[in-house]
């Protein structure tokens, strides 16, 4: 077992003999940075198309808030929400001949 | 350290003419660390490229410029893995298309150009080669960086950020694993070759 592992021991060293370090081509130094470049042209698309988005996003969340700020306009036909109709609909003195409110405190009401 | 403090300080903070001296200052070295871990020249530019690519635009997370060799280091350790995962892949789907024979007919014209020492050292390379087969990509590199690149323990520790004893029982295991593969090829090598007529 010790004989292999010293074996082994001695074919990873002269690994490192049989593939020295390479020299660069030419090539090298125009190649990664022309891929530096390519990289980086990328990038500032990803960037400009998220601003986009950003700036998009914005608008419309300010079109948003703005709809939802602005209060619900009544008409004077009683088209307003729900309770108002309700409440235009049947007047406490209909409420009072119906009996559903005693008549003292329609007429509280009305005074 | 290759350059000094400096220069890697410059290049951090965008001088791309002291990122390119720090480029030529290690990439002799990192070319030919690619070259014992992927072991395949033709594509060492390549992935060393990839190495000093991503060296750029991560250089601005370098907290200080003394950690600079680790982390050339875990950029090439990273990028060589990528290249060994996908060449995986390719190699699974083009092995399977050739036969046996054109195979062994491929090894026996690429040997047929190298001579000599030049054959001894094609040699080593493809016993290394077919040794560290046996092992994942990723004990294969850190068996590499240990016992070709000669790497310390402490040196591997602070390219991978794992303790001491942790790589110890991985490369344990791996060395192992590849021991045994060299036990069985030279077993086989020793036996008769088969019958004689």
């Amino acid at each position: 077992m010790d004989q292999w592992n010293d074996e082994l021991s001695r074919l990873f060293a002269s690994c490192k003999a049989a593939m020295p370090d390479p020299e660069a081509s030419p090539n090298f130094m125009p190649e990664l940075w022309r891929r530096v470049e390519g990289r980086r042209s990328i990038l500032l698309r990803i960037k400009k198309l998220s601003q986009v988005f950003l700036a998009a996003a914005a608008a419309l969340s300010i079109v948003f808030v703005t709809l939802l700020s602005v209060p619900a306009f009544t008409h004077p036909d009683g088209s307003g929400s729900y309770i108002e109709v309700l409440a235009d609909a049947y007047p406490t003195e209909t409420l009072a001949s119906h009996g559903i409110l005693p008549r003292e405190a329609a007429e509280a009401k009305t005074k | 350290m290759l350059v000094d403090f400096e220069q890697i300080q410059k290049a951090k903070a965008g001088d791309d003419t002291a990122f390119n001296q720090v480029v030529i200052a290690y990439r002799k070295r990192i070319l030919g660390t690619i070259a014992r871990l992927i072991g395949r020249p033709e594509d060492v530019e390549d992935v060393a490229q990839e190495v000093f690519l991503r060296l750029y635009y991560s250089l601005d997370q370098l907290r200080t410029p003394e950690v600079f060799e680790p982390w050339l280091y875990r950029l090439t350790v990273n990028a060589s893995y990528d290249y060994l995962r996908k060449q995986r892949r390719r190699n699974e789907s083009r092995m399977s298309d050739l036969s046996e024979q054109q195979v062994m007919m491929a090894d026996a014209a690429a040997g047929g150009k190298v001579s000599g020492e030049e054959h001894r050292r094609k040699q080593v390379k493809e016993l290394v080669e077919s040794l560290l087969g046996a092992v994942s990509e990723q004990d294969r590199i850190l068996l590499t960086l240990k016992e070709v690149e000669g790497l310390s323990l402490k040196e591997l520790e602070k390219i991978y950020s794992v303790n001491e004893n942790a790589l110890k029982v991985r490369l344990f295991r791996a060395r192992q694993r590849v021991l045994n593969a060299f036990e069985a090829t030279r077993a086989s090598d020793k036996k008769p070759s088969g019958r004689k007529d």
